[in-house]
């Protein structure tokens, strides 16, 4: 079964990131799997009464937990294999023509958090954790980075990735991470379903042709400065106090 | 003028110069830059902080008043720029605490900050039109801090918002109720930053000076310094000593 499942209704396809039992980290399978689904919307989107609102969430409880890390700690070349496609798949899902919306669930951190902002709007409730705690572990969040300097701006970003650990739902909101808040969990549903409503009232033609520009505004479509975030999130991870710090962390 | 001192890993300058309300002058300036550079570059936090009730009224205007050519300005304004532009080029975290009030050169310094405290009764801004002066040497890091919308307002509204309005719009980061806290606070967070592992701090603001660099900032103190000596200049400056503050 593919890790990122595609569901369509009407209007509105839904990409659920399916390995709950690790709270949907990114491992390089479940990225290959997401680079599936995202080149089939991509190829499916000229198709007429193709769906022209996308909603990415995460099964279970957690909306996405970051990069799996475990699973190339002392091996660069498998943890820059992994952070290039984490790089490749954030400027496919923005050229995406349909408008997406990330359904924070629950817990979205590191690159899971880079997904929700590389979304054209967040949802996601009070209670949820979101953030980037990459400098805590002695970890660089470049891939990450320029997709939240594009959400918040320069100022705001640099602080938060600065202090790293993660913060409410209600915080991510303040700081414009997240565009709509629900007070608890059990609003997200109907909440999400709301927005989504509106936005497939949209014209799909103006929409796509809105979002290129706004694209081409603040250069989401230039793959090389992700890129080149994988080699230096890659080279830092790859440091002895990196891995040193990772180890501790992940118990291996 | 200035003060540093070292709290463990978190290396603190300060204005000291209460009682004028910090109020900056070229010499204050030119040591302030020299504190900063000879700031540690691993391993610490920087906290710029403001002795007293307020963080920085901005320049000692009246130190103008002996210069009508407008040399005193042009090296306040040559020295404010010089300032926040190594604070920038820092690779350890920088926290300022903008208690009570942050204001022209003041304000302009939070350009150079990356975590931002102030309190809900602060008084922040660039109220220097009224005085011929334009603020323009601080739009480029205003914009870089704030975004270029919330840097137009700022620079063009010519007048002040307090602590919470600049948490809306990205000239602070955290706003709390009382001024007395916000140096205990702001310490707080710079031991917070300097027990992180320095690395991955400097590189990831080495990225972010890269991804999201500060455009503009010699065009922005040449607009500053071309008005300064200029008839409108010496016409509304003197409201600034002819007027209470």
């Amino acid at each position: 079964m593919s890790l990122a499942t595609l569901t369509t209704s009407g209007p509105v396809t839904t990409l659920t990131l399916n390995r709950a039992d690790a709270r949907n980290a990114l491992s390089i399978d479940l990225l290959r799997d997401l680079h599936g689904a995202i080149d089939t919307l991509a190829a499916a989107a000229a198709a007429p009464n193709a769906p022209h609102v996308l909603v990415v969430t995460g099964a279970g409880k957690a909306f996405c937990a970051g990069m799996d890390l475990k699973a190339v700690l002392g091996n660069n070349d498998l943890a820059l294999e992994l952070l290039t496609s984490l790089a490749k798949l954030t400027v496919k899902v923005r050229m995406l023509p349909m408008v997406s919306v990330a359904k924070v669930n629950g817990a979205a951190i590191g690159g899971g958090c880079g997904l929700s902002c590389v979304c054209d709007l967040a949802i996601t409730h009070a209670d949820a954790k979101l953030g980037y705690p990459e400098v805590d572990l002695g970890v660089c969040p470049a891939v990450v980075a320029p997709w939240l300097v594009r959400k918040v701006g320069a100022g705001r970003a640099r602080k938060i990735l600065l202090i790293g650990g993660l913060m409410s739902g209600r915080e991510a909101h303040a700081c414009g991470m997240v565009d709509v808040l629900c007070e608890s969990a059990s609003d997200l549903d109907t909440k999400a379903d709301e927005i989504v409503k509106r936005l497939a009232t949209g014209g799909p033609q103006a929409l796509a042709a809105t979002k290129k520009l706004l694209n081409e505004l603040d250069g989401s479509l230039d793959e090389s400065i992700v890129l080149k975030g994988a080699k230096l999130s890659a080279s830092v991870l790859a440091t002895p106090d990196a891995q040193q710090r990772l180890r501790a962390k992940l118990g291996a | 003028m200035i003060r540093t001192q070292a709290h463990g890993d978190v290396w603190e300058i300060s204005l000291a110069r209460a009682e004028k309300r910090n109020a900056l002058t070229p010499e204050m300036l030119a040591s302030l830059k020299q504190a900063i550079l000879a700031a540690p570059n691993s391993g610490k936090a920087l906290l710029l902080s403001g002795e007293g009730a307020v963080f920085c009224a901005g320049f000692d205007l009246s130190l103008c008043k002996e210069s009508p050519e407008g040399e005193v300005m042009r090296s306040l304004l040559i020295g404010l720029h010089a300032c926040v532009t190594v604070l920038c080029e820092l690779d350890i975290p920088v926290v300022i605490a903008a208690q009570g009030a942050a204001i022209a050169g003041g304000c302009a310094v939070l350009g150079g900050g990356d975590v931002i405290v102030t309190n809900a009764d602060a008084k922040l801004g660039y109220p220097v039109a009224r005085l011929g002066v334009s603020p323009a040497v601080s739009a480029p890091f205003l914009a870089n801090l704030a975004g270029v919308g919330a840097a137009r307002v700022r620079q063009l509204e010519n007048g002040l918002i307090d602590g919470r309005t600049a948490l809306a719009c990205g000239l602070a980061h955290e706003c709390l109720d009382r001024a007395e806290d916000v140096h205990p606070r702001a310490l707080d967070l710079a031991r917070q930053l300097a027990a992180k592992p320095a690395s991955a701090l400097a590189a990831t603001k080495r990225w972010l000076r890269e991804i999201a660099p500060i455009t503009s900032a010699d065009d922005g103190l040449h607009a500053s310094l071309s008005l300064v000596g200029g008839e409108e200049e010496r016409r509304m400056l003197p409201f600034a000593w002819n007027t209470s503050r």
